[in-house]
């Protein structure tokens, strides 16, 4: 482990970041900010004398600030706490809800109802309540979707809420001479403050006094091993310097004193977690996909809707008709179940996933992480378990593998040597262990001297542990198999191996070694001093070593494997050293066997590196030395070149300068983190990915998803669904978008042809939100159709939610079929009655003739308005019936893209089945329910009228089932590339 | 697939890309082959379309409506129609009523004498309602049928012969008819049916029509109400309707109601019903057995 490549964290990292960004030349806030960043960060409180800090704080390093003056700079800098990230006003977010593109075009047709109404009720003429009605309907309709969508955003919101630890957090401050208990939040600059193992650090502190104290730093710079806090400053930096402990680490052990130097968001971790409220959120690439094709709806709805109201006008009708025909136009194009569809299917999906686990803030990340095609994975706690395990053992001369599972699960070695049992001994009693009471024990560092628990045996045991070349200095004689051999130069060399090879596993090696003190010299109640050391420290007996590293999760590998095959790419982006980032990335698959860095191919060759072909290496391992000096464009070839990447020793800000150059490359970037270090680009990210368990609330926060159970394995599962859902809202709109033509022609046809109105605006409406509804979401529960985890992630760029072919397969094939049946449904309707269908031609204005008491039908019969407008709802109906029969074609059609229905198999989605079954019983319902001819237009029709749309129905079928035989026979054929969408 | 059109090159290159020569994202080959699809596709729709209505047409007969359940029970229908169910006009300016006694005008025309002269076409059904006048089966080939004779004469003063129609002389004429249905026959109503004013007048074989005012206090402002017509009603004997087709000259029964002593300068709301065992009233169907109108006549 080469602590040489220290690392100057935000030194570098800003820079690094700066000259990003003055390429980038935009974002000048965030840049200042920043800028204003690196100002702060040049502190040098580690470096002045204490009684220069005791100067700069106005505080005694004995007896603390006083109560009084605590209280003024409280008052000064505000609380300890972080500040939670500014939120969108709660009516900011239902607004929101209620003013996107398909919503806007809605209110736009209810305003058109409204003063249509408005002009009727000025003329005096009330023909009818219809357009008052239709405006409240749709007024209804978007601020009921709109509150569906606020009510789940709100969801995930709280799911969130709950992270957070609503448990004051304690600490002990030393104020006006005395230790008082207060919360952590009250604490300010200056404070004198007293950490012991197990609390979290409350503030960044400046240490005073320190007893073997030790914190874990993991979560601001990935590294498992405990760090040691003392009082000298180490270091210039303020990161790599032993004489600052930052605040939300962890003390491990030991006892410590210090001063606060910065409190709440002038933290360390506070700038951190700013920087991450600073990097913009992306939009999920689902939310563009949406987004995308809500334009184009839209744009067409508005394009249809003047185009007829010009045609409208230029035949000859009134303004105010025209209007009211565009209002109508624009009711029948656009899908207004449609966005909830997609939320319930999303929202759906959600739940799916927190049943396993993965609990989902932003709906649309549920997608997100299906077109993934990078992860780029921090190490410590997500891909490691982030506690030192033993995995190897050296003793007898040879390497033994320790069982590293979380549950100790695994192989474990032989355990019968009697070595094994010296080093275990040896091991145990090196340690923080709890020893029996009566038991004398004179610690000095990674010394021990223990009496033997056999009453006969008088002897002292000295137990030693430390750097193994230190401890071999010590010892004379090894223990092999039992017996202690003297420690030859043929051992030493074996020793020297053993060593070697343990470190380049990227594994901290312990040497362990005992001698029994000769009960002579040491009898006992001889009183050991380690000031003085007046007992034997040389001439020991080795026992062996101990390796250890902080081992990968067990599901881990199976899981990058997984994550290979379904074509995502792992990139391991890690605080950590290279050797060990190297050899977790190994172990994982993440650099997978065989595979070499271009330093590994110029050892195996022996030519200098920069002989090597960059190309020929599939691996490489870039630390944050190195990527400090390199462009943005260098970043990009190397990630381009080597498909295995592992970035060590990076700063927050490095991470997020990886992230933004995979987004460069076009690819949609999963991070997967749990540190603070990791929050910016959690932000960042398409989709970040936090760890529930041992996540720091900064992560959890940045995040979109949570793995509640820390398995890095729930991300395969959620590729999965993601990929799934993406698949399936692909049916779903494609069912939604079909039944709009059947909607619109009757409109065009009215307009044009001048027939009686064959379907009506709240029909549509039925149509559109209560009887379609439930079939479309229950497309979300179709299975696969493929092994969706074999394929590549699908092309941002190139693979739409929405294409062409999607659209025009439904517009014009589908829909069109759907709309002659819906024709062919109503001039049946109107021919029994006693309109045949030339008559209906230019019947229009004689129709809608209120004063016209005794219009001629085909018989010479003499209808009356009232009873022309029932007939006029009758073929409401019977147009309503046509597109619901149609529609359930529709869906069995839908549940393949590729495959036959039949291969698919019509019962297995119990859903959609009862989804067809609902859709019917509803459908009668508004049929034959008492009172709605007179409250929705629906009339009782005719059982032969629901037969009539049958045979399309069937032809829908037949018609899709040759258009997926010809795509599977013939991939690639024009037909394929027609109509596969 | 013609390929992604916004992210790339923009609206100008989507338009017309001349690199590969493509319109609208497509080569013309392209568009050719996409053009022949639909045209099949269409084709073969709209013969599948084409095929079912006649199909369906067929099904049909020319004479006998398959369904009349929108249609029956018949309309009450009223000439003048009303404007926003008002009739209102000024005596002394005949421009406010010209268009009115027009329309009548215009309905009494098949009615004229010289037009019922056809005797292959029409018969005499006798001065009084009489029993149904049976001219075989709908469907049988017996051809067209004869209408019975509707004389002019028999309303009176709302003939025509006052080409005012009583208008002029603030006693307006309204012609009142039932609407036509296919092989329908209105029966007589019971006589306890009725509302007191007509109950032992009514005569058999005819659907007697009474017009009251709508509010009770308008009761003695409208006046007498003279009802012209065979029997003041409709006769039973032109009944049943052949349809268009087997009865072309078919003369529907009229009934004049003439407002002799109306109020004037006064909104009158008055209600004409028709009553008979098969007809029904409706709350949301205002013309169906009966009628409501205001009327308003300037003095």
């Amino acid at each position: 482990m080469t602590k040489s490549d220290s690392y100057e964290m935000f030194v570098e990292m800003d820079n690094v970041d700066g000259d990003v960004k003055i390429k980038k030349k935009k974002k000048m806030k965030k840049k200042e900010k920043l800028e204003s960043m690196k100002k702060e960060m040049d502190i040098d409180d580690h470096e002045i004398t204490l009684e220069e800090l005791e100067m700069r704080y106005s505080t005694s390093i004995t007896k603390g600030l006083s109560s009084t003056f605590a209280q003024e700079v409280l008052e000064r800098d505000g609380p300890n706490e972080l500040k939670p990230p500014k939120g969108t006003p709660e009516y900011v977010k239902f607004a929101r809800q209620l003013a996107g593109g398909l919503q806007c075009l809605m209110w736009v047709a209810a305003v058109i109802c409204f003063i249509a109404f408005g002009i009727e009720i000025s003329k005096g003429e009330i023909s009818g309540y219809d357009d008052l009605y239709l405006a409240i309907t749709l007024i209804a309709v978007v601020v009921v979707t709109g509150c569906f969508g606020y009510y789940q955003e709100f969801k995930s919101t709280n799911i969130i809420a709950s992270f957070k630890n609503l448990v004051p957090q304690q600490a002990l401050v030393i104020r006006d001479g005395q230790k008082n208990q207060i919360n952590a939040n009250l604490l300010v600059v200056g404070d004198l403050v007293e950490i012991k193992g197990g609390d979290r650090v409350p503030a960044d502190i400046r240490v005073i006094t320190s007893q073997g104290c030790k914190v874990d730093n993991s979560s601001l710079t990935g590294e498992s091993e405990p760090q040691t806090r003392s009082p000298e400053c180490t270091h210039e930096s303020p990161l790599e310097t032993r004489n600052i402990a930052f605040f939300s680490t962890t003390c491990l052990e030991g006892v410590a004193t210090g001063v606060i130097i910065n409190t709440g968001d002038r933290t360390i971790i506070g700038r951190i977690a700013s920087l991450a409220s600073g990097v913009g959120n992306e939009k999920t690439p689902i939310a563009i996909e949406i987004e995308h094709f809500v334009d184009i709806i839209a744009g067409l709805a508005i394009f249809f809707g003047f185009t007829f109201f010009v045609v409208a006008m230029f035949i000859g009708y009134a303004f105010l008709e025209a209007m009211i025909f565009f209002m109508a136009i624009v009711v029948a194009y656009v899908p207004e179940g449609l966005l909830a569809t997609v939320t319930v299917c999303l929202s759906l999906t959600a739940k799916r996933l927190a049943r396993k686990n993965c609990v989902v803030k932003n709906l649309e990340a549920v997608e997100t992480l299906g077109s993934t095609s990078v992860i780029c994975s921090d190490k410590t706690g997500t891909l490691t378990q982030n506690r030192m395990t033993v995995a190897h053992l050296w003793f007898d001369n040879m390497i033994h593998a320790a069982d590293t599972t979380e549950d100790q699960s695994g192989q474990s070695f032989d355990q019968s040597s009697e070595t094994w049992r010296a080093l275990g001994r040896v091991a145990s009693l090196c340690n923080r262990a709890v020893f029996k009471p009566n038991q004398e024990t004179v610690p000095i560092p990674k010394l021990s001297i223990h009496e033997l628990e056999d009453p006969l045996d008088l002897r002292y045991l000295l137990v030693m542990k430390g750097a193994p070349e230190r401890i071999l200095e010590r010892c004379s004689t090894i223990l092999i198999k039992g017996q202690e051999l003297p420690l030859d130069e043929q051992w030493k060399e074996a020793f020297q191996t053993a060593y070697m090879d343990l470190g380049g596993l990227g594994e901290r090696v312990l040497g362990f070694c005992h001698i029994y003190l000769n009960e002579k010299e040491f009898p006992r109640g001889y009183t050991f001093d380690t000031d003085e050391m007046n007992f034997t420290t040389s001439g020991l007996c080795f026992a062996g070593l101990i390796s250890m590293i902080d081992p990968p999760r067990a599901t881990v590998p199976d899981a990058v494997m997984k994550c290979r095959t379904a074509g995502i790419r792992v990139v391991m982006v890690t605080g950590d050293h290279p050797i060990t980032a190297r050899a977790i990335a190994a172990n994982v698959g993440i650099i997978s066997e065989g595979s070499e860095t271009v330093e590994d191919i110029a050892t195996r060759l022996r030519i200098p590196v920069e002989q090597v072909k960059k190309s020929d290496a599939r691996a490489c391992v870039i630390n944050g030395g190195q990527l400090k000096d390199m462009t943005s464009d260098e970043l990009d070839d190397a990630l381009r070149n080597h498909p295995e990447m592992v970035f060590a020793r990076t700063s927050p800000q490095q991470k997020l300068i990886i992230v933004e150059s995979c987004q460069r490359l076009g690819s949609i970037v999963a991070v997967t983190g749990d540190g603070v270090n990791d929050s910016p680009a959690l932000k960042k990210a398409d989709i970040g990915i936090a760890m529930g368990i041992a996540g720091s609330d900064a992560a959890k926060n940045a995040a979109d998803m949570i793995l509640l159970d820390d398995n890095f394995a729930s991300i395969v599962t959620g590729v999965e669904q993601g990929r799934l859902i993406f698949d399936n809202l692909k049916k779903s709109i494609a069912y939604t978008l079909t039944k709009n033509i059947p909607e619109l022609t009757p409109y065009l046809i009215y307009i044009t042809v001048s027939v009686p109105l064959p379907l009506g605006c709240i029909t549509i409406l039925f149509i559109e939100l209560a009887t379609d509804i439930f079939p479309s979401v229950s497309l979300a529960y179709e299975k696969a159709e493929s092994d969706i985890m074999h394929l590549k992630p699908r092309n941002p760029r190139r693979d739409r939610l929405v294409n062409e072919a999607l659209a025009v397969y439904s517009y014009f094939q589908i829909g069109a079929i759907q709309s002659f049946a819906g024709f062919t449904d109503y001039f049946t309707a109107m021919a029994q009655e006693g309109w045949f269908p030339l008559l209906c031609v230019g019947l229009r204005s004689q129709w809608e003739d209120v004063r016209l008491q005794d219009l001629q039908d085909s018989y010479g019969q003499e209808w009356t308005y009232s009873q022309r407008l029932y007939q006029e709802y009758t073929c409401y109906t019977v147009f309503f019936v046509s597109i619901e029969v149609c529609q359930i074609a529709d869906v069995l059609i839908r549940k393949t893209r590729r495959l036959s229905a039949f291969q698919q198999g019509f019962f297995r989605n119990k859903v959609l089945v009862s989804a067809i079954v609902f859709q019917l019983c509803l459908g009668n319902l508004l049929c034959y329910c008492p009172g709605m001819p007179n409250i929705f237009n629906f009339m009782p029709i005719r059982v032969q009228w629901w037969f009539v749309p049958l045979p399309y129905g069937i032809l829908i079928f037949v018609y899709d089932e040759i258009r997926k035989l010809a795509v599977r026979r013939h991939p690639g054929s024009w037909w394929d590339q027609e109509l596969y969408y | 697939m013609p390929a992604n059109k916004d992210g790339d090159g923009g609206w100008k290159s989507f338009l017309w890309n001349s690199e590969k020569k493509e319109f609208l994202g497509r080569t013309g080959c392209s568009w050719l082959k996409i053009f022949i699809f639909y045209v099949i596709f269409y084709g073969c729709l709209a013969g599948i379309f084409i095929g079912t209505i006649q199909a369906m047409l067929l099904t049909l007969s020319n004479y006998k409506p398959t369904y009349q359940d929108r249609v029956a029970p018949p309309g009450l229908s009223h000439t003048p129609r009303s404007e926003k169910a008002e009739i209102s006009y000024s005596l002394s300016d005949e421009d406010t009523y010209r268009f009115l006694t027009k329309a009548m005008k215009e309905l009494l025309e098949p009615y004229s004498e010289e037009k019922q002269t056809d005797e292959n076409q029409f018969e005499d059904c006798g001065e009084n309602p009489a029993i149904y006048k049976n001219r075989g089966e709908l469907e049988s080939d017996m051809g067209k049928r004869k209408a019975c004779r509707f004389k002019k004469s028999w309303l009176g003063a709302c003939s025509g012969e006052d080409p005012h129609f009583g208008f002029k002389d603030g006693k307006p004429c309204i012609l009142v008819k039932l609407n036509r249905i296919v092989n329908f026959r209105p029966k007589a109503p019971a006589n306890t049916s009725l509302p007191v004013n007509l109950q032992g007048k009514v005569q058999a074989n005819l659907i007697p029509i009474h017009c009251s005012s709508k509010k009770e206090e308008d009761a003695g402002k409208i006046g007498e109400i003279k009802y012209h017509g065979m029997g003041s009603g409709f006769p039973l004997q032109y009944y049943p309707y052949y349809g268009k087709l087997l009865h072309p000259q078919y003369l529907q029964p009229l009934v004049a109601v003439q407002f002799v002593n109306i109020t004037q300068n006064t909104d009158l709301r008055i209600e004409c019903k028709v009553y008979g065992e098969n007809i029904d009233y409706s709350e949301k169907d205002r013309y169906q057995g009966r009628f409501d109108l205001k009327l308003y006549v300037k003095s």
